[in-house]
C-alpha cells in the first residue's frame, strides 16, 4: 500500500464519518436506530426497553406553525390517543437546539404538553444526536418502529402538505392508517411519505 | 411566537387586503406586507388586453434579508407557494413559471428556494371572443417564509384590467420584473433531456443537449419531484465530452417512484430544465452497494449470422480496395504513387512488401486495441481514434510537416540525426513501412462501403477471427501497390521519372494542407474555437521548429526548441483533455442541429415512433468524410428533402464525433461499429424497431427509391 493509497483511504473514511454523522437515516424495512436520552424530568428513555411493542415517534416544536396546525385542532392528540388506545407507546422528541429562540426548557415543554393533553412521552434531544440518527428534517416528522424493532413508517402526518387546520379533516392520516394496519397484520400501504412542516432547528 | 400571534398576523392579512379590494376607487388590491415579505399582484400585457393576446400575471414576493419562500418541491422542509387565481369566465391561468431555484441548506438539511425578490408568473391567454370591458381578476395566494423559522402567509389580492375590442395601449408598468422572471426561468428545449437508472442508491442521470459552455463546469441539480432524492447530499457531476452525468443520491426514505421526472440543472446564473426519464425501472434500487455505477448496457447481440467468417474476409478486402478511393486516404496515397514512379523495380517490391506489412499490421493493431479496450467495459466503436482531441492534433502536426516536406521547406535527412538518417538510407522499406501505417491512421474513419457491415460482423467474431478480417481489410488496401510492383507490365505504365515531378511534389502537398484544415475543424467541433486556435498556433510551431532546426548552428536549433516548447505548452491544455472536457464554448454546435434535424436520442426516437411518424436516423461524425459528403449531397438534394417532408418523416442526427456511449451501443444494436450508418424506421413496428439500413455512400436517388419502398407512396 502506497503512501498515496494510505491517504485515499484515510479521506475516504473520513468522508464516510461526516457522511454518516448527518445522513443517517431511519430507513423502512430496517432496524430502527438507537433512541437514548432523557425525558423530561430527567429520566432515562431507551427505545430498546420497549421492545416487544409498536412505538412511534413524533418530533415537535411548539412554535412551529404546522407543529400548531395539528396541536390547536387536536389532530395530533386525538392520533396519540388513539395509538394509545392499542398499546401503542408515543414518544414525542425535541431536537431543538438550546441555542435556538424556540428552545424550551423540559419543564416549559412538558407544560405545554399538559396544557395540550398530548398522551405522549415527552424526550429531550437538546444535542440533535437522536434526530440526526433518525434523519429527523420537520416539525412533524413522524416514525413507526414495529414489535420487532424495525421501522415500518417514515413520513408525514398526513397527506395534504399545508400550515392551515382546515386541510385536516379531508387529509389522509398516514399513522393512523399505518397502525390500523399493522393491527390487522396487512402491510402497510404507504410505508414512506415525505414529511412536511418547519426544519428542525438542530444545534450546530 | 405562539398561535395565537400568527394567527393575528393572518387575520390582519386577510382584512387588510379585503378592505382595499373593496375600495372602489381603487384599481388594485395593496401589497400584502409583513416583517418577512411584501407581495402584491403584477399585471403585464405587452400587446395589450386584447382579444387574441398573452395576459401575464404573477405574484411578486419581496423576501426581508435572509428570509425565503420555496420552490415546487421545497426539499427537506418547507413548502412551494400556491396561487389560486378566480378569472372571469372563459380565462384560464397557466401553471407558475418558477425561475431556478437556490439550495439553502440549513443545518444537515438543504430546502430549495428564493431569497431577494422574486416574481411568480402565469400566462393567461385572452380568448378570441373576449368582449371589451373590465376584466377582474382574483389571486388567493399562500406562502411559507422562513428563516431559521417559518411564518405561513396568505393574501387575497385583486386586479380590474381593461379589454378593449383590438389591440389597445399596452400595459407595461412591470416590464421589467416580468422580463427578469422570464431570464431567471429554465431554458426548455427538445434536446435537452436526460434518461436516468437507479444503480444501489443512487440515481445515475446522464444528460445531454446541455449548453455548449456548460461543459467541464460545475452544474447543480435540483429535483423537481418530491420524496425521491436526498436533497442534502450533494450530486456528483462528471462531464464526458457534451455528455454530464450526474450521480444523485437517492432517500433511503424515498417515498415516490415516477418514471418521468423534471429537474432544473444550474450552471452559475444559467439554468435548464431537464425531462429525466427512468430507464430499467425502481426495482433495481436498494440499500446494497452497487457493483458499478455505469449504465448498464443490454448484452451485445451478434447481428443476423449471414455474415460468416469466409464472407467477411472478401467483404473486407474489397473495403480495403475501395479505401483507397476514399477522399481522407487520397492525399497519403498521392505520396505513395509518387514513391512508386522513383523507385526501381527491385525497390519497389520490397517497398511493396514493406508497405503492405505496415498496413496490414497497424490495421491488426488498432482493432486489437479496440477489442482490448471493449473488452475493458470502454463504450467506443471503429474510429474511436479520432475522438480524442490530442490524437487528432498528433495527424495534423503530421500532415502539416509532409506538406513542408513537399514545399522543400526542409529536407528529411536534414532534420533527423544523423545517425537515424544513415540507417533509414540503409532501410529504405521503414519509409514504406511508415506511409503504411501512416495511411491506416487516415484511412481508419473512413468506413467504406461494405466496411460497414464487414467490420460490425468482424467485432462480434472471436478475437482471432477479428483480427483476421482486418488483416484482410488491409491486404487489400495494399494490393493495388503490390500488384504494380510485382507485375512488370503495369511498372511500366508508369511515366518516367523528370523534372515534372518537382512540381507535382510542390502540387501534392496542397491536398496535404486541406487534411490539415479537416482536421482542425475536426479539433474546433471537438473542442470549440480555442482548441482550433490551440492546434493551429501548435502547427505554427512546428512549421517554425523545423524550418529553423534544418538551418544548422546552435543558435538557430535553440530558437526552434524554444519556439515548439511555447506553443506547446500554450496549446497543450486546449488539446489535453481528452473528449474536450475544457469548459469550452461552441461544442455543442454540431449538436445544434441543422434546420430541419434534431438530435437522436432513443427516446426521441421510440416516441416519434409511437406517434406514427417514420425516423430517419443519420449517424454521423465531424472526422468522417463519407457522412460529410452525404450530408451535403444526397441528403440536403431538395428532392429527397421534399420526399421526407411529403412522407412526414423526422429527421434525426446523432453526432458520435466525440466518444457518445448510448450511440455506440445503438451502433452496435444496428450491427455496426462505425459511421456513417442510415437508419430509416417505419413507425408502428415491433419494439425494439428494426430499420431498413440505406448504404454508406448515399446517392439522392437511392434514397427516394428506399423511402418508396419503404414507407409506400
Amino acid at each position: 500500500m502506497t503512501v498515496a493509497t494510505v491517504r485515499r483511504t484515510f479521506l475516504a473514511a473520513a468522508a464516510l464519518c461526516a457522511a454518516g454523522a448527518l445522513h443517517a437515516q431511519a430507513v423502512v424495512g430496517q432496524a430502527a436506530p438507537p433512541l437514548q436520552a432523557m425525558d423530561a424530568n430527567g429520566k432515562a428513555v431507551n427505545l430498546a426497553d420497549y421492545k416487544g411493542k409498536t412505538v412511534v415517534l413524533e418530533w415537535v416544536n411548539p412554535s412551529c406553525p404546522f407543529v400548531k396546525k395539528h396541536y390547536g385542532s387536536g389532530n395530533m392528540q386525538a392520533t396519540q390517543k388513539a395509538a394509545a388506545g392499542q398499546g401503542v407507546v408515543w414518544l414525542t422528541v425535541s431536537s431543538t437546539a438550546p441555542s435556538h429562540k424556540e428552545y424550551q426548557k423540559p419543564a416549559e415543554l412538558a407544560a405545554w404538553m399538559a396544557e395540550q393533553k398530548a398522551a405522549s412521552t415527552l424526550v429531550m434531544d437538546d444535542s440533535g444526536a437522536v434526530g440526526k440518527a433518525w434523519g429527523a428534517k420537520t416539525t412533524p416528522h413522524l416514525f413507526i418502529v414495529n414489535p420487532a424493532g424495525q421501522v415500518v413508517y417514515n413520513g408525514a402526518i398526513d397527506s395534504k402538505p399545508s400550515a392551515n387546520p382546515a386541510d385536516i379533516p379531508g387529509a389522509t392520516n398516514y399513522v393512523n392508517a399505518a397502525l390500523g394496519e399493522l393491527k390487522a397484520g396487512q402491510g402497510i400501504g404507504k410505508a414512506a411519505t415525505t414529511p412536511y412542516g418547519c426544519s428542525i432547528k438542530y444545534a450546530s | 411566537m405562539n398561535f395565537h400571534a400568527v394567527f393575528t398576523r393572518w387575520a390582519l392579512a386577510l382584512v387588510l387586503s379585503g378592505a382595499s379590494a373593496l375600495a372602489p376607487a381603487q384599481e388594485q388590491s395593496a401589497p400584502v406586507k409583513s416583517l418577512q415579505a411584501a407581495a402584491r399582484l403584477l399585471a403585464h400585457a405587452p400587446e395589450g388586453v386584447a382579444p387574441g393576446k398573452t395576459l401575464w400575471l404573477g405574484l411578486e414576493i419581496e423576501h426581508a434579508p435572509h428570509w425565503h419562500t420555496y420552490w415546487k418541491n421545497p426539499g427537506d422542509s418547507g413548502l412551494p407557494t400556491t396561487l389560486a387565481w378566480t378569472l372571469p369566465a372563459g380565462l384560464t391561468a397557466g401553471d407558475i413559471q418558477w425561475p431556478a431555484p437556490k439550495k439553502l441548506p440549513l443545518g444537515p438539511m438543504v430546502n430549495y428556494g428564493f431569497e431577494g425578490t422574486l416574481l411568480l408568473p402565469v400566462a393567461v391567454p385572452l380568448p378570441a371572443t373576449l368582449p371589451p370591458g373590465p376584466l377582474k381578476i382574483d389571486l388567493q395566494a399562500q406562502w411559507l417564509v422562513c428563516k431559521d423559522v417559518c411564518i405561513p402567509e396568505e393574501g387575497q389580492f385583486s386586479i380590474t384590467l381593461q379589454a378593449t375590442a383590438s389591440a389597445g395601449a399596452p400595459l407595461t408598468a412591470h416590464a421589467a420584473a416580468f422580463a427578469a422572471a422570464q431570464a431567471a426561468k429554465p431554458l426548455e428545449g427538445p434536446s435537452i433531456k436526460a434518461e436516468a437508472r437507479v444503480s444501489g442508491a443512487t440515481l445515475v442521470v446522464r444528460a445531454e443537449g446541455l449548453p455548449g459552455g456548460w461543459r467541464g463546469r460545475e452544474v447543480a441539480y435540483f429535483a423537481a419531484d418530491a420524496g425521491v432524492i436526498d436533497h442534502a447530499q450533494r450530486e456528483q457531476a462528471e462531464w464526458a465530452g457534451e455528455v454530464l452525468t450526474l450521480k444523485v443520491p437517492l432517500s433511503p426514505n424515498r417515498s415516490e417512484s415516477p418514471t418521468a421526472m423534471q429537474a432544473v440543472l444550474t450552471q452559475g446564473p444559467e439554468a435548464v430544465a431537464l425531462p429525466v426519464t427512468l430507464v430499467g425501472g425502481w426495482a433495481a434500487a436498494s440499500s446494497a452497494p452497487a457493483t458499478s455505477d455505469a449504465p448498464p448496457v443490454e448484452p451485445w447481440q451478434p447481428p443476423a449470422p449471414s455474415t460468416g467468417l469466409g464472407l467477411a474476409l472478401v467483404l473486407a478486402f474489397l473495403g480495403g480496395l475501395l479505401l483507397n478511393l476514399m477522399p481522407c486516404v487520397f492525399p497519403v496515397l498521392s505520396l505513395k504513387a509518387f514513391a512508386l514512379v522513383q523507385e526501381e523495380a527491385g525497390q519497389r517490391r520490397i517497398g511493396a512488401i514493406a508497405y503492405t506489412a505496415g498496413v496490414v499490421l497497424s490495421f491488426v493493431a488498432l482493432a486489437g486495441l479496440l477489442l482490448a479496450l471493449r473488452a475493458g467495459g470502454e463504450q467506443i466503436g471503429w474510429g474511436f481514434q479520432l475522438q480524442t482531441p490530442w490524437v487528432v492534433a498528433t495527424l495534423a502536426a503530421l500532415f502539416t510537416l509532409i506538406a513542408l516536406n513537399l514545399f522543400g521547406v526542409f529536407e528529411v535527412a536534414l532534420a533527423l540525426p544523423g545517425h537515424v538518417a544513415g540507417w533509414r538510407a540503409q532501410a529504405p522499406w521503414l519509409d514504406q513501412a511508415a506511409t503504411g501505417v501512416l495511411s491506416v491512421a487516415i484511412a481508419s474513419p473512413c468506413t467504406a462501403p461494405f466496411m460497414g457491415a464487414a467490420l460490425g460482423a468482424a467485432l462480434a467474431l472471436p478475437a482471432w477471427q477479428a483480427l483476421a478480417v482486418f488483416a484482410s481489410l488491409g491486404l487489400g488496401m495494399a494490393a493495388p501497390y503490390a500488384l504494380i510492383a510485382f507485375v512488370p507490365a503495369l511498372a511500366r505504365l508508369l511515366p518516367r521519372p523528370g523534372a515534372w515531378m518537382a512540381r507535382v511534389r510542390t502540387l501534392l502537398a496542397f491536398p496535404m494542407l486541406a487534411t490539415v484544415l479537416w482536421l482542425v475543424w475536426v479539433l474546433g467541433v471537438q473542442t470549440g474555437i480555442d482548441g482550433a486556435v490551440a492546434l493551429l498556433v501548435l502547427l505554427l510551431g512546428v512549421a517554425y521548429a523545423v524550418w529553423a532546426w534544418t538551418q544548422g548552428g546552435w543558435g538557430w536549433r535553440l530558437s526552434a526548441a524554444v519556439v515548439l516548447g511555447a506553443a506547446g505548452v500554450w496549446a497543450a491544455p486546449s488539446l489535453h483533455q481528452p473528449d474536450g472536457a475544457a469548459g469550452v464554448a461552441n461544442a455543442a454546435a454540431p449538436k445544434a442541429q441543422a434546420a430541419g434535424w434534431q438530435a437522436w436520442s432513443p427516446e426521441a426516437q421510440a416516441q416519434t415512433l409511437a406517434e406514427g411518424k417514420p425516423v430517419f436516423v443519420d449517424f454521423t461524425a465531424a472526422w468522417c468524410i463519407s457522412c460529410q459528403y452525404n450530408k451535403r449531397n444526397a441528403l440536403a438534394d431538395a428532392a429527397v428533402q421534399a420526399d421526407f417532408a411529403k412522407r412526414g418523416v423526422v429527421l434525426m442526427r446523432a453526432d458520435w464525433t466525440l466518444r457518445d456511449a448510448t450511440i455506440t451501443a445503438e451502433l452496435r444494436r444496428l450491427g455496426r461499429s462505425g459511421v456513417p450508418v442510415y437508419a430509416l424506421y417505419k413507425p408502428g413496428a415491433a419494439a425494439p424497431a428494426q430499420p431498413v439500413l440505406l448504404p454508406e455512400i448515399l446517392s439522392a436517388d437511392g434514397v427516394r427509391e428506399s423511402l418508396a419502398a419503404t414507407l409506400g407512396g
